[in-house]
């Protein structure tokens, strides 16, 4: 008996998860970095939390900005401007950071400007070109281009944002980590 | 039937228990490997032991440790019932280790998913042996070779149990539908059930799980057992439930001298009344031994003219410490119970962050808004935190697992070995009770096994050694803890020969382990102690089955290192050496330092400071490579200044505006230079997210107080 409530329990809760999965897709969580928009598919987006003073991490990446505490758990930071190579920017009381969850990697994401959830079709989303105003470094996390209305958006890959070029170092990491466990 | 069991959750079970059992088993045998031979206590306990095994193993049917267990319950079934003498008492102990060896292998290929293959035909053949032996040897000293391990009724003489208690003696019998297959393994499973509340139980047929031909006497003749217990009659009938299978159940409550006489059931059996005269008990005593010359007799008051042979008068009655194990047993069951170690960690963590969440409220900003009255807030919070710490030490010291069991395996280490070897050599145990986090258990065995096997290898020289250096006295590795400071302390001590100066210095010379500028002798002993630390670095020009092959010292240092902990090696040539371990009490929550530098807070373990100091620049010594030193008190100290070492951005650089601290590290000092000092405070260590690469100097962070975030330093990382 036990078993089948457990069972229909898991089908409800695969059930909830993929009408949630229904109403998220095709949305989009975009921010402002630079001149540009971005987005984000909404289902990596944990949160959105305020600025909170970040604690430094010593010889790291410049764009890793340190360690926050998200209610208890310890997640790292990273400036979205920084890892684009742009120019560093003020944070204010506005600033906002957004936590995604990459494969079980959470992270908190500083951008300049939260703008808001769009909808963006398929149809309305083209390959990046590959001669464009964006620099090289830049189109590796873009794989796509979305339009809304007469603006567009540049979608961003979270895995590429987040490892990509430090992958290795990541990888690494991580062995490091779990020799030492 | 049994098949269709899901045996998941007894498969747990069955390991757990087993595994405690052969522990048990273990401490007991090597206890009294130094006697000569066991106590009865250990006998009944280790057929017991051995009785239990065998049941569970035949529920889930590992054939194999139910042949074994069985053949080993043999062996000590006739020491218990005959009492032979000249008993080859190490042998015998071999024999126990081989069988709980085999089984704890048999336990781990369960445990791996791996099919049980272990062939226990040798192990069988051994005891068998064995067996032929003791038996032999005791008739030709006279005694009479006792039946085989069936149990006979009439073994079963009891003197009466004073009836203080509120027990109640039960006669049960219980018929099983003719149809059920396995009966036996039902029958068990009633006994299974009965123990919990059992006092004293016997059942009969009593074979009923390695001998399948009882199943069918069960069906034939039914199933009977006699019950002790406080239980009444309506929750034992409740306990054993007429289901599928049972089709009666028959309770009658008895006496208990009825109780004691066994199965007869007063057909044949003899009453003994302990209220009855002298002259009865002499008589009845008359009429059992025409009956049976050869049965044990209790005696109240043997008189003269009974021949010692006919009567064998036990030092202490068979029934008594039966029920006192089953009682101590019952009382561990009921005081201890298991838990997964994930929801240990699980709530360690919670309790963690409500430390935290704690001190974020009670130090939280809006309460020193000026003008507040605070001191009924004052009050409900040091009640607060008076409970918060009471959680915290509660929750750790349900971590605490004393070494006892860690110890007792490196007993059994130097029994195999110092045997092998041929060397004679005595075991002790200080402070084994000392308690630490279980998880630093768990690191710790392997560093332990080590050294001791070391110490009674290359430590201990050979008898004939021993015996031309002059020395008296046995062969002794001491093994001892201590808790000091915060830590524990963990030595390994032998007698032995000492480690050799001369023979490090060689192989280190050898090795271009030696600084050229330096002189020999000015190495310190203890500098070239720690030489065997190093990988490939092995003395021994002998490689023996247990050592010698130079990995492992290393290993261990690396490994104790990796706690926290450190290895200090003291020698005295020709008197013996003792490596002592110094690691943390636990890993999860430690006092610490709080500092800044620059922007960033920092934590050090407190007992990694030795001192705070004030420094001015005349104290400084610079060289021209950049290097720093400070003379404190006549003495010269390296300078690590943190804020440069990690090339931080804004940090103090004049040392009289900043704070010098003396640090400790595998035994160097060295000054670190951080900004200032925030406090102590205990701190619950967490990992620096994965996602962040390594840093060397940082071993992980923790949150303070008012939420954010410091990094926990390591020193050792700090100084690489």
């Amino acid at each position: 008996m036990g078993e089948t409530n457990e069972l229909k329990e898991l089908q409800n809760d695969t059930q909830t998860a993929s009408s949630e999965r229904e109403a998220q897709k095709g949305k989009y969580m975009t921010f402002k970095s630079g001149n540009e928009y971005f987005g984000l598919k909404i289902q990596y987006v944990n949160e959105i939390i305020q600025y909170q003073p970040i604690t430094a991490v010593p010889e790291t990446e410049d764009y890793i900005k340190g360690l926050i505490n998200l209610r208890g758990k310890v997640i790292p930071v990273i400036d979205v401007r920084l890892r684009f190579k742009q120019e560093p920017f003020e944070y204010n009381d506005r600033t906002c950071i957004i936590v995604i969850s990459v494969k079980s990697t959470v992270v908190g994401l500083i951008v300049e400007k939260i703008a808001e959830v769009v909808e963006i079709k398929e149809e309305n989303i083209l390959p990046p070109p590959t001669i464009g105003r964006m620099d090289k470094i830049q189109q590796k996390y873009v794989y796509g281009i979305g339009k809304v209305g007469d603006k567009v958006k540049l979608l961003l890959d979270p895995d590429k944002l987040l490892n990509d070029e430090d992958l290795s170092i990541v990888e690494q990491s991580n062995e490091t980590m779990i020799e030492e466990e | 039937m049994a098949e269709e069991f899901n045996t998941d959750g007894m498969l747990d079970m069955y390991l757990f228990e087993n595994e405690q059992l052969l522990e048990q088993l273990q401490e007991i045998v090597l206890e009294q490997t130094d006697a000569g031979c066991f106590d009865e206590d250990s006998i009944n306990e280790i057929f017991r032991t051995m009785h239990t095994i065998k049941g569970s193993s035949g529920i889930m049917m590992f054939d194999n440790i139910t042949a074994v267990s069985h053949k080993l319950e043999d062996v000590f079934y006739y020491l218990r019932e005959s009492h032979p003498e000249n008993v080859p008492h190490l042998e015998l102990v071999e024999h126990v280790l081989e069988v709980a060896d085999f089984i704890t292998n048999e336990m781990d290929k369960i445990k791996g998913g791996e099919p049980i293959d272990g062939d226990p035909s040798e192990i069988i053949a051994g005891l068998d042996k064995f067996l032929d032996v003791l038996k032999n040897g005791t008739a030709e000293s006279g005694a009479e070779p006792p039946p085989e391990n069936v149990h006979e009724e009439p073994k079963q003489f009891y003197i009466a149990p004073v009836a203080t208690s509120a027990s109640h003696f039960y006669k049960i019998y219980i018929t099983f539908y003719p149809e059920t297959e396995m009966a036996n393994i039902h029958a068990y499973k009633t006994i299974y059930a009965l123990k919990e509340v059992a006092e004293d139980l016997l059942y009969s047929p009593e074979d009923i799980i390695s001998d399948e031909g009882s199943a069918e006497t069960i069906l034939k003749e039914g199933f009977r057992i006699l019950l002790q217990s406080q239980s009444d009659e309506e929750e034992i009938s409740k306990i054993i439930g007429v289901g599928y299978d049972i089709k009666q159940v028959d309770i009658f409550e008895c006496k208990a001298e009825e109780f004691l006489q066994g199965f007869d059931f007063g057909s044949t059996g003899v009453q003994i009344d302990l209220d009855s005269s002298v002259e009865e008990i002499e008589n009845k005593m008359q009429e059992v031994k025409e009956e049976a010359a050869k049965e044990e007799q209790p005696s109240v008051k043997p008189k003269a003219q009974m021949a010692p042979g006919d009567f064998v008068i036990k030092s202490k009655e068979p029934g008594k410490p039966k029920t006192l194990a089953k009682d101590k047993a019952k009382m561990e069951k009921a005081s201890f119970i298991s838990v997964n170690v994930s929801k240990m960690d699980q709530l360690m963590d919670l309790i963690g962050e409500l430390v935290i969440a704690e001190s974020v409220v009670l130090q939280n900003p809006d309460l020193k808004v000026p003008g507040l009255n605070l001191s009924s807030f004052n009050k409900a919070a040091t009640q607060l935190s008076k409970i918060s710490t009471d959680l915290q030490n509660v929750i750790m010291s349900m971590r605490m697992v004393p070494l006892a069991n860690t110890f007792q395996k490196m007993n059994r280490i130097v029994f195999d070995v110092s045997r092998k070897l041929g060397k004679d050599i005595e075991f002790e145990m200080v402070g084994e009770q000392t308690e630490v986090d279980k998880n630093i258990i768990e690191h710790i065995s392997d560093p332990l096994m080590h050294l001791v096997r070391n110490a009674v290898d290359h430590g201990i020289e050979t008898n004939e050694e021993r015996a031309e250096s002059g020395k008296k006295e046995k062969g002794k590795v001491t093994l001892s803890a201590r808790t000091e400071a915060g830590k524990v302390w963990i030595s390994v001590e032998d007698n032995g020969k000492g480690l050799d100066r001369e023979k490090i210095m060689n192989k280190a010379r050898s090795q271009g382990l030696l600084d050229e500028s330096k002189p020999e002798s000015s190495y310190t002993d203890k500098e070239v102690y720690q030489f065997i630390t190093l990988p490939g670095f092995s003395t021994n020009e002998q490689i023996t089955e247990y050592s010698g092959r130079g990995v492992g010292m290393d290993v261990v240092v690396q490994n104790i290192q990796s706690i926290g902990g450190m290895l200090d090696i003291e020698s005295t040539p020709g008197m013996g050496s003792i490596m002592n371990l110094k690691i943390p009490l636990t890993l999860a929550i430690i006092d610490g330092i709080v500092m800044e530098t620059g922007n960033s807070s920092f934590v050090l373990e407190t007992g990694m400071i030795k001192e705070f100091v004030s420094v001015n620049e005349e104290m400084m010594i610079h060289e021209p490579n950049g290097e720093e030193y400070v003379m404190i008190r006549g003495e010269c100290y390296p300078v690590v200044r943190l804020g440069r070492r990690f090339e931080m951005k804004e940090y103090q650089e004049s040392v009289e505006n900043g704070m010098m601290l003396i640090l400790e590290i595998e035994g160097k000092k060295v000054c670190l230079f951080v900004d200032r000092l925030i406090g102590e405070q205990e701190i619950v260590v967490k990992p620096i997210p994965s996602y962040i690469k390594k840093v060397k100097g940082l071993s992980g962070c923790t949150q303070l107080g008012d939420g954010s975030i410091a990094l926990i330093l390591d020193p050792g990382g700090l100084i690489e």
